[in-house]
């Protein structure tokens, strides 16, 4: 992992299993994508909130910079809801924009969500170590081995894949190719990195397959762990947590009238 | 792997063997192999040599069973007597390793074959010390291990296994000459009393050891098998017209007639300087890569960059071509290039080429990628140009294949062609040999140096000792980001440094 994803502190959510941790956030998003009254999607949000600014273990300046694509999200998604949306109690109006009590709350709604999922996503992406991550899946949930090392050579391929895109960005320019403005020129630029890219990443892809088996790698054979993951009193505390405060979340929703 | 069932009667003191076989590329007319027979005894150390495309690596992958059972070729023959255990080294150290860091690649070997955790760190260690990969902490990301470092993590995974039988495939093709040392020297002392079938065309390190070499011909059938020194006495020009780095190449080849008559009057460089670097600095963020405090180029010279890996080097390339944000005077044919942030397009009269040929292609077909940054040109002129810069370096004549279709020297010589558009003065290269066979590597100096004396300035990073002395005018010293010192080839007395 580059340097930048190192936490100021370890913190609790770190120590919970990478595997269950993953299920109960899934669940979170579960929730937050059928649920469909505006209370329950705020409070959502605040809890996401409280586990990303106050557990993930990262300083403010980072998180604030994480933030950003988040506070779009909400924004974009909020006023597109809320200027387009339907609704009968119009409370203004110009030209094709109407803004109307319904389309309101229907862009908050879908605002709150967006922040709920960018919330409890960088929560779990920023506490979690991608290989132990599947090292639990397979542990745990009996992830079956060919995707878990499939999704680990690919994190490792990552930063590999990046320094050929920049290669390929310096090479465009000294073979003096430019592109057109505008979309056009967007089509044109993806064309001309995507090829090579992907005649070299198949390549890359096909011999990294056949070394995994050169090294007597097979599929769905007994096989042991450099890291065993398990279960720990720290996730007896996360489930217990993690049940009241959606509880709480429920109560605050529906049991206090508004 | 499970063992193959042995047929009955077979020779016991074989590590494996092949009889007859039968083997083609779908979509290709011919046969690659057509009834090959081939076999190794136990303990032995077998080289096999050819030209590129004679079909040595998927023997070895056929010798090995990674043909068919992870790679499907359509293949029969008569009799297959395959190792139980073997291990397989490849060529690139890049596409070897599953895992991001050195402890976990070894324990996912260690896993697939069901070692209980609490033994792997010891395994783990042990076989580190065996190949001499000594690190400080086990847990070192790949990402920062030089070639041959992970080259020898390769052979590392691989010992794991305690195969009987070793199949390398051009390990050190990819290596700087510490980098070969260093994998050789692993494998010598590591598979001493191991079966070892090697591939490669950088065979200095290992005359000594081995015990036969198996030399093919273009077809894919064999010319010759015996002892090393029999072998490369008696096919000398099969060696040479192959393009193998045997023994003594160099030394054959400046005294080549070819090579002779190409230095020849060969002419000095001229009187201009055609670059000029005053207190030059190349950032990348806010670090220094690469310093030069004054050097300068004259017009018409061979310039061969020295320096160890990391030193700065390409750096010191993508420096003068404003790839990288720059400080200081740089100066090309007596204008000043503008050091601007962000630019668009990059200063007149400097070309680059890089390592890796593929990314640099942007057009379906050679004589397209050929014109397309000839657009300085009228067309029927670029035209004319493209044809030629086919014929100068050794192309299909015709430009209509795709760049991607092109053999391996075929797609460097197109790189370099492409960097020559109508305005190139000066034109930069990082390692335009490297990884090449010996043929390819004489077919691209030759080539480089007719373009020299029809007025070309070459700066070319390398490694090559040989390439600097035999063909480089001048040669830079680089260590630790900066250019120490400036030499003209070849004599002490112009030594001048450079550095304060």
């Amino acid at each position: 992992m580059p340097a930048w994803f190192t936490p100021e502190r370890m913190t609790w959510l770190f120590r919970v299993n990478p595997a269950l941790k993953f299920a109960v956030f899934l669940l979170l998003l579960f929730i937050t994508l059928f649920n469909r009254n505006l209370p329950l999607a705020a409070w959502l949000a605040v809890l996401s909130a409280i586990l990303l600014y106050g557990f993930s273990g990262y300083s403010a300046k980072k998180l604030a910079l994480l933030s950003i694509p988040i506070a779009l999200s909400f924004a974009s998604s909020f006023i597109t809801m809320a200027l387009f949306g339907k609704g009968d109690t119009v409370l203004w109006q110009w030209g094709i924009f109407k803004i109307s009590e319904e389309s309101i709350r229907h862009g908050l709604l879908l605002g709150t969500k967006s922040l709920s999922f960018g919330f409890t996503g960088f929560a779990f992406l920023l506490t979690v170590e991608p290989v132990l991550f599947f090292y639990a899946m397979m542990q745990q949930f009996r992830l079956p081995s060919k995707y878990a090392y499939s999704f680990i050579a690919s994190i490792r391929l990552l930063p590999v894949i990046a320094e050929e895109i920049q290669v390929r960005s310096n090479a465009l320019k000294v073979r003096g190719i430019t592109f057109s403005r505008g979309v056009r020129g967007v089509g044109e630029r993806i064309r001309s990195y995507t090829v090579p890219l992907f005649a070299q990443s198949i390549r890359r892809a096909q011999r990294i397959a056949i070394a995994m088996e050169a090294k007597q790698y097979q599929m769905g054979a007994a096989r042991t762990y450099f890291y065993s993951t398990s279960y720990s009193r720290h996730d007896a505390i996360f489930l217990a947590v993690m049940a009241v405060s959606v509880a709480a979340v429920f109560w605050l929703s529906f049991g206090v009238p508004y | 792997m499970k063992p193959l069932d042995t047929a009955a009667g077979s020779c016991t003191d074989e590590a494996l063997s092949l009889r007859k076989l039968r083997l083609k590329f779908p979509g290709e007319d011919s046969l690659l192999f057509k009834d090959l027979s081939f076999s190794v005894k136990k303990g032995e150390k077998v080289l096999l040599l050819g030209p590129s495309g004679c079909g040595k690596s998927t023997l070895l992958q056929v010798a090995s069973g990674i043909v068919p059972r992870s790679f499907e070729l359509p293949m029969k023959s008569e009799a297959i007597d395959l190792p139980s255990s073997w291990g397989f080294v490849f060529q690139d150290p890049d596409t070897q390793f599953c895992m991001p860091y050195v402890d976990e690649e070894l324990a996912f070997v260690l896993e697939n074959l069901a070692v209980p955790q609490e033994e792997m760190p010891e395994r783990i260690e042990a076989v580190l010390r065996r190949v001499g990969l000594q690190l400080t902490d086990v847990h070192t990301p790949i990402l920062e291990l030089s070639q041959g470092m992970k080259q020898r993590l390769a052979l590392a995974s691989v010992l794991l296994m305690e195969p009987d039988v070793l199949f390398l495939d051009e390990p050190s093709a990819l290596l700087d000459p510490e980098g070969t040392e260093q994998i050789w020297s692993s494998i010598r002392d590591a598979a001493a009393d191991k079966t070892v079938v090697i591939v490669e065309h950088k065979i200095e390190q290992i005359t000594g050891w081995i015990d036969r070499v198996v030399l093919f011909t273009d077809h894919g059938e064999i010319l010759a098998d015996g002892p090393p020194d029999t072998v490369f006495r008696e096919h000398r020009p099969e060696l040479i017209r192959y393009g193998i780095w045997y023994p003594g190449v160099w030394e054959d080849y400046v005294r080549s007639e070819g090579f002779l008559q190409l230095m020849r009057d060969r002419p000095g460089t001229g009187d201009s300087r055609i670059v000029e670097l005053e207190s030059f600095t190349g950032w990348r963020g806010k670090r220094a890569v690469i310093h030069a405090e004054k050097a300068d180029v004259a017009e018409g010279s061979w310039i061969a960059v020295l320096g160890e890996n990391g030193s700065g080097k390409s750096s010191l390339l993508l420096s003068m071509i404003q790839l990288l944000k720059t400080t200081g005077t740089l100066t090309v044919d007596g204008r000043t290039v503008i050091q601007k942030k962000r630019r668009r397009t990059l200063p007149d009269g400097l070309s680059l080429v890089f390592q890796n040929p593929e990314l640099q292609f942007v057009a379906n077909s050679l004589f397209e990628e050929l014109t397309v940054s000839m657009h300085t040109l009228n067309p029927e002129e670029a035209e004319k140009r493209a044809y030629g810069l086919l014929k100068r370096f050794s192309l299909p004549e015709d430009g209509k294949r795709h760049p991607y279709q092109l053999s391996v020297g075929q797609k460097r010589r197109l790189s370099v062609a492409t960097a020559l558009t109508g305005n190139t003065q000066v034109l930069l290269l990082d390692e335009p040999t490297f990884g090449q066979d010996a043929r390819n590597t004489f077919v691209m100096l030759e080539t480089l140096e007719t373009l020299r004396r029809n007025g070309l300035t070459i700066v070319m990073v390398t490694h090559d000792l040989e390439i600097a002395d035999h063909f480089a005018t001048h040669q830079w010293h680089i260590a630790d980001g900066r250019l120490m010192s400036c030499e003209k080839t070849g004599g002490a007395a112009h030594a001048r440094l450079v550095h304060s």
